[in-house]
């Protein structure tokens, strides 16, 4: 490859990174922003946890019971089981007769449900060293300690939210893989964007709609990617911070193993919190007396709160501890301001002390992205933020395809058909698979078994036929012109955000009047309004291509006849 | 709402009639909405005045840490807003091309 100048060369870069990682980076965007309202989008999705945000409940009461009866996940038991137990030891242990190391449970300011979970140990493991634990799950309504029905899925916080991140592809951790490149090259994009751009100060406002679309496209890529540049860099930045140590570079656990084991063992001594079981069987004090503690000395320090995160570890055993965290609501930064208890006797074995610079600003950076904050204004700017980074993607699928297609008709060349064809998929399919998912989930019956798994494949039935249908429809594009299937898309997603509000009010009684006036409940009355939004838009985008595309036709067949 | 939320109202205005002063520093946008040519500096000034005021106001609102990406955000919003109607009612802006702004004023 040889370039004339650095310009020239960024500019490649831009192009084709740009191109490349937009469709990854689309879903990251896209299921970004809608993660930021996660536990609204759970609540319209689970009509039986529409109740207002709950406090931590008491663990004597509440919490013990459904510890004691919840069980280690099956599928997770199968796959780990024959690899964390020693065959020589003995027989291998029963599902359910696993014994608990470590409860946690966990809340914030948007949970009316509570998340709960145990690590079970594995008592004749093959490598004593680590710590071989099988989890089992709950989800309660705090209120009465009762389970969630099973076969309900958190659309939000168990779907779209960890899309944006993995892509929902666990094998191998791949979909993370793919996240991290993409976000890594984002930044590249962002920097070589920059470099190209002429007139960043000048165009800065600029969005000429009625040039034609090739100009005004770039004009609306430019400042969508402009206005919004530090949200676009610090999430990228954020986004590969956040996983970097656990992903991306695992030194800790790979090439430092010696160390980090070491580093634990140095910590458990210096903080006096017990890094191994003891062997020694021993009961648990108050758990709800430690909180009422652990309350009394955040007050004391200037910052009264509740209880988000509360963990027991080495269940059972002299060695227990409990650990208390703060719900960090009213600030940035992901700090607990964790106190630690003796299980047995309730007695403070430590207090963490305030953290060092460097760790606060780690804190501080991902905190932003993590947004565990009550501050609803900023929420709808980070939604914002997100959308438009997708609008900057979706413009720069567009500017590649305007600019190269009647070239590429000319030469016979298939290249923007195809490019064309996967930006109707990212740009328009996820909506439509979004959406189809949220229809399904009110239209399919209540107790049907595995509903969630028949949620999540029609999102991905939904996504295909969006690729299949703008493939099929593409042939247009050779010849130079717009494939259909944008503005056919746009109505299917405007028929299907309507239907999904007019099915959340006639299976659940939740009506916008209802939601908004008489008994308001923001969480779904936001969702109901978001999907009218979507309806809106679309319905005036495929009005528009509509229109365009009729004047088409009239003036090649006024051609015709003269 | 509590007492200091209250603070992000002002912060909000500020922030668009900053964002819209700063466009009008432009002599492509001025001329959108009216005819002659923008005192640049005074409206870059006012512009950026009024980002600080913005900050200000952010900053009695929310903690310092939170201030800084509502701030940030804001702008964003304000700038993306301020674009759009430049695009499409960009005469929704006439109020903010008070006298003092135009070039003839100066002389």
């Amino acid at each position: 490859m040889k370039f004339a100048n650095t310009r020239q060369a960024m500019a490649w870069l831009h192009t084709w990174l740009g191109l490349i990682f937009g469709f990854v980076l689309m879903i990251c965007f896209f299921f970004g922003a809608l993660s930021v309202f996660d536990r609204e989008i759970d609540r319209w999705a689970i009509p039986d946890t529409r109740f207002d945000p709950q406090p931590m409940p008491s663990f004597d009461n509440v919490l013990i019971d459904v510890f004691n009866r919840t069980e280690p996940d099956i599928a997770e038991y199968n796959r780990l089981m024959p690899v964390y137990h020693d065959s020589a030891a003995g027989d291998i242990t029963p599902r359910t007769e696993l014994p608990a190391d470590e409860y946690w449970a966990y809340t914030t300011h948007r949970d009316p449900v509570l998340l709960m979970g145990i690590g079970f140990r594995v008592p004749k493991p093959l490598n004593t060293k680590e710590h071989n634990h099988i989890h089992g799950r709950a989800t309660i309504d705090p209120r009465s300690g009762e389970e969630l029905p099973s076969n309900s899925l958190k659309i939000g916080s168990d779907w779209f939210y960890p899309l944006h991140y993995s892509l929902n592809l666990n094998w191998n951790f791949i979909g993370f893989y793919i996240v991290g490149i993409a976000a890594f090259f984002m930044l590249v994009a962002l920097v070589s964007g920059v470099w190209i751009h002429r007139k960043i100060f000048r165009e800065f406002f600029t969005f000429r709609r009625e040039k034609k679309t090739q100009r005004a496209t770039l004009d609306l890529h430019n400042m969508s990617g402009v206005v919004a540049l530090p949200f676009h860099f610090f999430f990228a930045l954020t986004g590969l911070i956040i996983f970097a140590a656990f992903y991306y570079l695992p030194v800790t656990n790979t090439m430092l193993k010696p160390l980090h084991d070491m580093h634990e063992t140095m910590e458990a001594n210096a903080t006096g919190l017990p890094h191994q079981r003891l062997g020694i069987t021993a009961q648990i004090a108050s758990v709800d007396d430690m909180v009422t503690e652990a309350k009394r000395r955040w007050a004391a320090r200037d910052m009264a709160g509740e209880v988000g995160f509360l963990m027991v570890h080495h269940v059972g055993d002299a060695n227990s501890y409990v650990s208390i965290y703060r719900a960090g609501s009213d600030r940035v930064s992901l700090v607990g301001e964790g106190i630690h208890f003796k299980s047995s006797n309730g007695e403070v074995l430590r207090e963490d002390p305030p953290h060092s610079t460097a760790k606060s600003i780690a804190e501080f950076l991902t905190g932003l992205h993590l947004q565990h904050f009550e501050h609803w204004f900023l929420r709808w700017l980070y939604v914002l933020g997100g959308l438009l980074g997708c609008v900057c993607i979706a413009t720069g699928f567009i500017f590649f395809t305007e600019k190269r297609k009647q070239q590429h008709a000319k030469n016979n060349s298939q290249g923007s058909r195809i490019v064309d064809a996967f930006a109707i998929t990212t740009v328009t399919g996820i909506i439509i698979a979004a959406v189809s998912m949220l229809v399904a989930n009110r239209i399919l019956p209540a107790d049907l078994a595995n509903k969630g798994d028949w949620e999540k494949w029609i999102f991905c039935i939904a996504l295909s036929f969006s690729f299949l249908h703008a493939t099929l429809r593409s042939s247009p594009v050779v010849r130079g012109e717009k494939n259909p299937a944008w503005r056919e898309q746009c109505f299917i997603i405007t028929a299907l955000a309507i239907t999904a509000v007019t099915a959340n009010w006639l299976t659940t009684g939740d009506h916008l009047i209802k939601t908004i006036f008489t008994t308001p409940y923001w969480a779904v009355a936001g969702v109901d309004l978001s999907l009218l939004a979507v309806a809106a838009t679309s319905w005036k985008a495929a009005a528009r291509l509509q229109s365009e595309s009729i004047e088409k036709e009239q003036s090649s067949s006024e051609a015709a006849y003269e | 709402m509590n007492n200091s939320t209250v603070w992000l109202i002002p912060a909000i205005i500020l922030m668009l009639v900053a964002m819209g002063w700063l466009a009008l520093s432009l002599p492509g946008h001025w001329k959108q909405v009216r005819s002659g040519k923008p005192a640049s500096r005074r409206l870059r000034l006012a512009g950026w005045s009024a980002i600080v005021l913005s900050a200000l106001c952010c900053l009695k609102a929310d903690h310092a840490t939170m201030a800084v990406l509502v701030w940030l955000m804001l702008m964003a919003a304000a700038a993306a807003s301020v674009g759009m109607i430049l695009s499409m009612r960009p005469r929704m802006l006439k109020w903010l091309s008070l006298g003092i702004f135009a070039e003839e004023f100066r002389r």
